[in-house]
């Protein structure tokens, strides 16, 4: 099992960080590499025999080939983090084995989280990947960094408090902690009182929060703009999936209960509200940093669309459109941070980067171009998915508040260009305020070159990914 | 059992009102500890006619995990501390739109 490589790995990294205490070092970060490079290759050749779904842990995590690929592209994205953090010029000297330590404590938080089919393992893993994830916020040692992790955790804290008790009474109206269970959907069935809609809201509330969708995002701008940029770059993709994965099973569970509650109205509405606050907001604002964080609000507004549907085409749509984020979102992140290093960081200050930077900035065009969804990117392509997966599912259901999403979506994708091209258009088409003398960035190059290759690639090719989730079995 | 209920209601709205009015982060932190104990007496009460007793464990990882949230909790506010000399998130505000 990925997770008990992950486990160990943690144990590992404490014991040699004992022995490099105050040494000037790139072992630690190494080591996290293969960590995680151990888990993807165990999850990827265990693939086959996860085809039936395997329970662990008296029922406590249920396997499956769809956590497997969860699990992938969580492991991926936070290798990506590491070599960031490695390259991170003024803060790789205070990434040390502690918080390596925590990062592999987060990944292992979701990993579980993705799995879990029972509420006690629902709530540890998710504090496991909050309470590591409050810490990671406050890496960059600032004044700003220690409000945003101050800010992170007290609604956070707060958040999964009101889920806990939301636990708590569903736990007493079921009888039984284990969500997917039979005994669980039919003790909610004959119990049709306000207080299992209460209940369930307040157990939402708390994988909201993770998510950063709307009604529970307030947090993401400060955050994002406090923390270092691989901590950023993580925090939008590790726990957005993780969350949005429970959710999804959770949602499955309620929609099956006869419950006479609209939870697609409830879940079109949070989606909704996601997409139009953050593309608004991502409007106004100088920092890009801060755009990112809004724009990350946005993106978990569509991956939300996947909830709302709940059929297998959607969850498909919903895969795709996941590991298509997580490329574009890393180009991003990873250009962002070498344009950062050349201390560029408000939008105005990009001012002629296209002639300085051409490379980078064609770069991060990819990658911001892949998230507002327009071709040639694969950005496209699983927008595309995720819109004729809810057309489908409208077509099905004749429910208007699907229509609804769908015009909004479309809508908002063309408000979405106007703040994602801010930044190419003040770096090709505006003229340089200084002289740069530009900083090293080669390594950055590449490594967000690769990830934009695949989103192309993935355009191209949608069939590529696509082919490999048909096989995947979606039973929730 | 109804009166134990009752009393976790109130807990919990306590909880959630000295978190919402509350102006230092420290009694903040008091607030969601209130609310997981909240939490914590409604699952024992729940499990005490269920022979499975998993409401019982989930109050003993509960009690765990509030430990390890208040440490972090406590060393987020020092460092804010150090860096605003205060403990009330309002006078903290240096990011904004």
């Amino acid at each position: 099992m990925p997770e008990l490589i992950l486990a160990c790995g943690i144990l590992l990294l404490v014991v040699v960080a004992l022995f490099l205490r105050g040494k000037k070092t790139n072992l630690h970060a190494l080591l996290t590499l293969a960590i995680l490079t151990a888990s993807i290759a165990y999850t990827f050749f265990s693939w086959a025999f996860y085809h039936t779904p395997v329970t662990l842990f008296g029922n406590m995590i249920h396997s499956d080939q769809f956590s497997c690929y969860f699990r992938i592209l969580v492991d991926v994205a936070t290798a990506l983090t590491v070599l960031m953090a490695m390259r991170n010029k003024s803060l790789s000297e205070k990434f040390n084995s502690e918080f390596y330590t925590f990062l592999l404590g987060a990944v292992l938080g979701s990993h579980l989280l993705m799995m879990s089919t029972n509420l006690v393992m629902v709530f540890i893993s998710l504090e496991l990947l909050s309470i590591s994830s409050y810490i990671l916020a406050g890496y960059s040692f600032t004044k700003k960094g220690a409000e945003g992790s101050l800010k992170y955790f007290l609604f956070g804290s707060a958040a999964s408090a009101i889920m806990l008790y939301g636990f708590s009474i569903l736990f007493g109206i079921t009888g039984t902690l284990e969500f997917t269970a039979g005994d669980f959907v039919n003790n909610l069935s004959a119990n049709q009182s306000a207080l299992v809609i209460v209940a369930a809201i307040m157990a939402f509330a708390g994988f909201l929060y993770k998510i950063a969708a709307a009604p529970m995002h307030i947090w993401a701008p400060d955050v994002y703009e406090g923390s270092p940029m691989p901590v950023i770059a993580f925090l939008s993709v590790v726990p957005k999936l993780a969350g949005i994965v429970v959710l999804a099973k959770m949602t499955t569970t309620f929609a099956t209960t006869t419950v006479s509650f609209d939870w697609q109205l409830v879940m079109a509405v949070i989606a909704m509200l996601s997409i139009g606050i953050g593309n608004l907001s991502a409007l106004w604002q100088n920092n890009a940093k801060r755009m990112m964080a809004y724009s990350s609000i946005a993106q978990s507004g569509f991956l939300l669309i996947g909830v709302v549907c709940l059929t297998s085409q959607s969850m498909q749509a919903f895969l795709f459109y996941s590991a298509l984020y997580l490329a574009a979102n890393y180009a991003v992140f990873i250009s962002l941070q070498a344009f950062e290093k050349n201390s560029i960081d408000s939008i105005a200050s990009f001012s002629g980067t296209g002639r300085s930077f051409l490379f980078l900035s064609v770069v991060l065009l990819g990658g911001l171009i892949s998230l507002t969804g327009i071709p040639p990117t694969g950005g496209f392509t699983s927008k595309l998915f995720m819109f004729a997966s809810l057309w489908a599912s409208y077509e099905q259901t004749g429910k208007t508040v699907l229509l609804w999403l769908l015009i909004f979506g479309l809508l908002n994708t063309v408000v979405s260009l106007f703040y994602y091209l801010k930044i190419p258009y003040y770096a090709f088409l505006k003229s340089p305020n200084a002289s740069l003398s530009p900083e090293n960035t080669r390594f950055e190059n590449f490594l967000a070159f690769i990830l934009v290759v695949g989103i192309l690639f993935l355009f191209i090719r949608p069939d590529f990914l696509m082919g490999w989730l048909n096989t995947i079995n979606f039973v929730l | 059992m109804t009166h134990t209920l009752i009393l976790s209601a109130i807990l919990f709205a306590t909880g959630l009102v000295t978190v919402i009015i509350k102006r230092n982060a420290i009694m903040v932190l008091i607030g969601i500890e209130l609310m997981l104990n909240a939490a914590n007496l409604n699952l024992i009460v729940f499990s005490r006619n269920n022979p499975s007793l998993s409401g019982q464990f989930l109050a003993l990882f509960v009690i765990v995990v509030a430990v390890c949230e208040a440490a972090v909790g406590l060393a987020i506010v020092l460092r804010v501390y150090k860096y605003y000399q205060t403990s009330v998130p309002d006078q903290v505000h240096e990011l904004k739109d």
